[in-house]
């Protein structure tokens, strides 16, 4: 799957194409709106990420034009911007964008945005969860290790099955405030680590199978993986 | 629309000045004239009848039949003092008797006022050349037979006389409205001279001149009330300006630890040849600064926004003790790995902002936690009172001095200013959540009694509109 960035900031365009890349995406970039729009109707995309703030033509009008086409009439897009002004966000909205990223955002962030975007459709949520000899039934919120039944307040469900409802992906401590607890503001991230450790004491410390890992300076992942990468 | 507006004070006054003086002068000057002109017609009405009465003596003695009859002239002559005296004798069937009428002047008979007639028995008419003209008939015996004596009189120059005495009145009116306009002008520019000076004073003015008040001891007594109030919004400008300076070096301090950290250990870490493992930990660290930058970034906007009145509040009716649930829940691990309990109590419906409120307790509970005592309990409590549901978040700590607790909500304000960096808050918590108080229209206090603090957060229950959103208490 190809996303095409189209953002003008070299850094930001340079550090977008990478982290995408190694997360397993094709990527294509533009430095303005007229190559990213040129690049969409050649191309097979399947998701956009806009800047807002472009020389020449903004992304509204890189927007605009997309929407008009159509070949880009039902393309996902996500706008990244530095102003989150009310007016700018509906303004976004009502032009077709998707999604909404404020600069300087966690990259986890960004990418748990952009799967929520490519999944097609509501997904249905699993009942059962299997990772590595770890199974969660969600339906009756039974944690199972191997044979042993593990006992988890609701709060620590809750994360848990965040973690694991996403295996693989690497959850922003923000995130992860705001789907648990739904704390939508960026608070003490001591307490996300609190959370996660008390967590680990009761699903990891007793195993000798980790399956909850920190990625240092970018969140927690729940995977079959003998160490952080 | 705009000319009226604009016109200047001084303008307006002194046309209404003049106008004013003008009328009194012209309405004083009528007012004279008619009683002068009354007088004057009342004298001459007077002579009129003088002058009938005369020749109805004359026409009384033995011999003036003959006189009027045999020597015409002779009566002419002593009757016509003036060109302007007109005198006709009638008989009985009409037939004239004689007429003195140099002039040739046409007049009325008005009907005959017998003997002695009165003012009553006047008329007027006006002479060929349009002069005024009085007219009176009495009757008289001569020879035995009942005549007519008619006495007319046009008055010529009492009319220049009048109109001369109109113009000395519009004359007087004019020059006294003229009189009035420069002297209208004069007084006000010497009465407006102290706002000039309110105006050059103001003009002065400068950002870091605010705290200077205007001059207020020789000005008069109309503009004490003006110059009082543009003071006293010179001082609230000072207040909020030295606020807001204050504010911005503030800001620019706080930002220089993070920023200092991040250039230093990026340079140390770059001077030699690392391990992959030190690389990675520089990197982390650095996430670390960044994310707190990102966080006060995020925090000043919030502040920002919610003093400009530009954050929209969905409020709705929420079970508090839920709330404080909520909120308690999110802290539990990090409150048992310092061996802190958090207990709710209490419960009340409050109007507020779901989103915003968990965030006003949340910065409260992460204050507590980080300065309770180990082992200690903190409380979140809901209370009833008169006009409030008040939210409250107590915890055991060290004693806080009395001086530091007015200034807990202000922003980078740390009670222990060595600590501000170590445990990772933005010093700007309590900030947002007295904001987040105000937009609600309530208010937060702190109160600390010895090692207890208790924070307060008060919802006004009564329907409470947001009037003034920038007065906190």
């Amino acid at each position: 799957m190809t996303i095409l960035v189209i953002e003008d900031e070299p850094k930001t365009g340079d550090y977008l194409q990478r982290g995408l890349s190694e997360s397993g995406f094709g990527v294509r970039l533009a430095r303005n709106g007229r190559d990213g729009l040129r690049i969409a109707e050649e191309e097979e995309i399947a998701l956009v990420i806009l800047d807002v703030m472009l020389p020449g033509m903004d992304g509204w009008q890189v927007l605009q034009s997309l929407r008009a086409r159509p070949s880009g009439e039902h393309l996902p897009v996500l706008f990244l911007t530095a102003r989150d002004e009310v007016p700018d966000r509906v303004r976004g909205l009502e032009l077709g964008a998707d999604d909404y990223l404020v600069k300087p955002f966690a990259f986890a962030e960004l990418l748990a945005r952009i799967r929520t975007l490519l999944r097609r459709g509501p997904v249905r949520e699993e009942e059962l969860i299997q990772v590595g000899d770890m199974e969660i039934d969600v339906l009756r919120r039974r944690v199972k290790r191997g044979s042993a039944t593990i006992v988890l307040t609701t709060q620590e469900f809750a994360l848990l099955h965040l973690l694991a409802r996403r295996r693989g992906q690497v959850l922003a401590r923000s995130l992860i405030a705001s789907q648990v607890w739904n704390m939508n503001f960026d608070s003490d991230t001591n307490v996300i680590d609190a959370a996660v450790r008390r967590l680990r004491r009761k699903i990891d410390d007793p195993f000798p199978l980790k399956l909850i890992h920190t990625r240092r300076g970018m969140g927690y992942v729940c995977d079959v993986e003998d160490a952080p990468v | 629309m705009k000319a009226p507006s604009r016109s200047s004070l001084a303008l307006r006054v002194t046309l209404t000045f003049v106008l004013v003086v003008a009328c009194a002068t012209a309405g004083l000057g009528s007012y004279l004239y008619r009683a002068f002109v009354g007088k004057i017609e009342q004298r001459d009405d007077r002579q009129l009848l003088g002058k009938l009465r005369q020749v109805q003596l004359l026409l009384a003695r033995p011999d003036a039949a003959d006189v009027v009859r045999a020597h015409p002239h002779y009566f002419r002559d002593t009757m016509s003092g003036q060109e302007n005296s007109l005198v006709r004798l009638l008989a009985a069937d009409g037939s004239v008797l004689a007429d003195i009428n140099a002039i040739h002047e046409a007049y009325p008979l008005p009907p005959s006022g017998g003997a002695s007639p009165g003012v009553a028995a006047i008329r007027s008419w006006t002479g060929k050349d349009g002069t005024p003209g009085r007219v009176v008939a009495g009757s008289a015996r001569l020879d035995e037979r009942v005549v007519t004596v008619v006495v007319a009189r046009l008055y010529a120059e009492r009319s220049l006389m009048f109109a001369h005495i109109r113009q000395q009145i519009a004359a007087a009116a004019i020059v006294g409205a003229l009189l009035a306009a420069l002297l209208g002008t004069w007084m006000l520019r010497r009465g407006l001279r102290p706002l000039r000076t309110v105006a050059e004073h103001a003009a002065l003015v400068r950002p870091g001149t605010l705290g200077q008040a205007l001059d207020v001891a020789h000005a008069p007594a109309e503009l004490r009330p003006l110059i009082d109030a543009l003071n006293a919004m010179l001082q609230r400008l000072h207040e909020g300006f030295v606020r807001l300076s204050g504010f911005s070096a503030d800001l620019a301090h706080e930002f220089r630890t993070p920023v200092s950290n991040l250039l230093g250990q990026s340079q140390v870490m770059l001077a030699q040849p690392r391990t992959r493992a030190d690389y990675e930990g520089l990197l982390a660290s650095n996430i670390e600064e960044f994310e707190r930058l990102s966080r006060m970034v995020d925090s000043m906007l919030f502040l920002a926004r919610a003093g400009q009145d530009e954050l929209q509040l969905a409020r709705e009716p929420l079970a508090a003790r839920d709330a404080l649930e909520e909120v308690a829940s999110f802290f539990d691990s990090i409150a048992e790995e310092r061996g802190l309990r958090l207990e709710c109590a209490g419960d009340a419906t409050v109007l507020a902002d779901p989103d915003l409120l968990r965030r006003a307790l949340a910065n409260l509970v992460s204050n507590a936690v980080r300065h309770a005592d180990a082992g200690s309990t903190i409380g979140l409590g809901v209370a009833v009172q008169d006009a409030a549901v008040e939210l409250s978040v107590t915890n055991v700590g060290a004693p806080l001095d009395a001086m530091h607790l007015a200034h807990l909500f202000e922003r980078f304000y740390r009670a222990d200013p060595a600590r501000s960096n170590a445990d990772g808050s933005t010093g700007l918590g309590l900030s947002i959540v007295q904001a987040i108080m105000v937009l609600h229209g309530g208010s937060a206090s702190v109160q600390a009694d010895g090692t207890r603090i208790v924070f307060t957060l008060a919802f006004p229950t009564r329907n409470h509109h947001r009037h003034s959103p920038h007065q906190p208490e």
